[in-house]
């Protein structure tokens, strides 16, 4: 039975929980929290859209090039590039109101990075959370770790819960309205109420749920034939929708 | 359009993060979470040795009784539109209860609205967590950060574990 060691990292104006396990972690647990919380601020300080003196900021309002960036910046938006192609144009961060936002993608960009640096040898699997941007190696004691999605509709209820490998990230309005924008109009505009996207690459799953929550069932089919990746859509009214790979968690018998 | 902040902008935070369940199926176990960087909620406990005791509005206090039943309300945490402090009940490693102690959230309407929809999702998600065998939570976004919180200070006061 794995122990647990678990660190919390306020950060991109939220909490990012950091969840270690494995045997014979507690010498190193904040060591290992140390360094990813130092890249998660790192990755705050280039990519806050809230900073005025971030690199995606002065970006933005064309006090930088490009060429000027810090080289992160070209990989993300380049990333940025590959997910919007790869969701039909559904996630599109050169839309958006006030130049390009690589916001949609750079949470769960910046939890597989922040998992990177929680990889050491009695570290058996971990889990990084940034916000319900999830990324993850290993398992719990042999078992995959196991991920609850909230019914939007009923947020004290899961609608489901997942068997994790990998990443996954939820999308959806909550009570933001308005907050997803449907690159084709520029307007706000949902057609889901939340959409869960599952798979390796946990930028690439932020961004991909993004376009999920605001395309619908055109990019549930992009992700059906996706390799690796599965999508998940709750609709308003609490049905769910997947893809056929989507990775249900079985009915288990509670702990208690 | 100006966008709102990422702790909005976001999905929930993995406030049921701070509660960690075996996957053992007799077994459920509870684990705190040291504050390696959250200074406001370091979990200084305070035990409130006799009703009435004075504590630092800002720290947790704890109390206990007969049968494992114990509880503590964690720190008063600053979060996006106000104030707001988590109370936490326990029994053996059990959550039991949580309750908003206490919450300032200055006069704006959109506050109350926030308030009003998320605090209840909250509590109801950290409870429905605890009893699914789940490792963290994903969904809808909305202001979670100072109720993990204080959630948390109030945790680590339990020294639950």
């Amino acid at each position: 039975m794995s122990a647990a060691q678990h660190r919390r990292v306020e950060v991109m104006g939220t909490i990012v929980t950091l969840d270690l396990y494995g045997e014979g972690l507690e010498d190193v647990a904040d060591t290992l929290a140390a360094a990813a919380a130092a890249t998660l601020r790192e990755v705050d300080r280039v990519f806050s859209t809230y900073r005025p003196d971030s690199a995606i900021s002065r970006l933005r309002r064309g006090a930088l090039s490009l060429g000027e960036a810090p080289p992160e910046v070209v990989t993300v938006l380049d990333a940025c590039r590959e997910a919007h192609r790869l969701s039909g144009g559904w996630f599109d961060p050169w839309a958006l109101p006030g130049g390009v936002d690589p916001t949609g993608y750079v949470k769960g960009w910046a939890a597989g990075r922040a998992l990177e640096d929680l990889r050491h040898p009695r570290v058996r699997g971990a889990l990084v959370n940034a916000a319900g941007d999830l990324a993850s190696f290993g398992d719990l004691d042999g078992a995959p770790f196991r991920i609850g999605v909230v019914r939007p509709d009923a947020p004290a209820t899961l609608a489901a819960v997942v068997e994790l490998t990998g990443a996954l990230a939820t999308s959806g309005t909550g009570e933001q309205v308005g907050h997803l924008v449907d690159p084709t109009t520029g307007a706000p505009g949902v057609r889901a109420a939340s959409a869960t996207v599952t798979g390796p690459d946990p930028g690439l799953c932020d961004a991909l749920a993004t376009a999920l929550a605001v395309g619908g069932d055109e990019v549930l089919e992009r992700l059906a034939r996706l390799e690796g990746y599965e999508g998940l859509i709750i609709e308003p009214g609490g049905a769910l929708r997947a893809t056929p790979g989507f990775p249900f968690a079985p009915a288990t018998p509670l702990s208690r | 359009m100006r966008r709102a902040p990422w702790v909005l902008a976001g999905t929930v935070a993995g406030l049921v993060g701070l509660l960690s369940f075996r996957s053992s199926p007799q077994k459920v176990t509870l684990s705190t979470l040291p504050a390696t960087t959250a200074s406001s909620a370091s979990g200084t406990a305070t035990t409130a040795s006799a009703p009435g005791a004075a504590a630092g509005p800002a720290a947790p206090t704890t109390s206990a009784s007969a049968g494992g039943v114990r509880s503590a309300t964690g720190p008063s945490v600053n979060y996006f539109y106000g104030v707001l402090s988590v109370k936490v009940t326990t029994s053996g490693n059990h959550i039991s209860k949580i309750t908003i102690a206490s919450l300032q959230d200055g006069a704006y309407a959109y506050s109350h609205y926030v308030d009003s929809v998320s605090l209840p999702m909250l509590i109801k998600q950290a409870m429905a967590a605890q009893s699914a065998n789940i490792q963290g939570v994903s969904g809808a976004s909305y202001t979670s950060a100072g109720f993990a919180q204080s959630l948390h200070g109030a945790l680590s006061a339990l020294k639950v574990s």
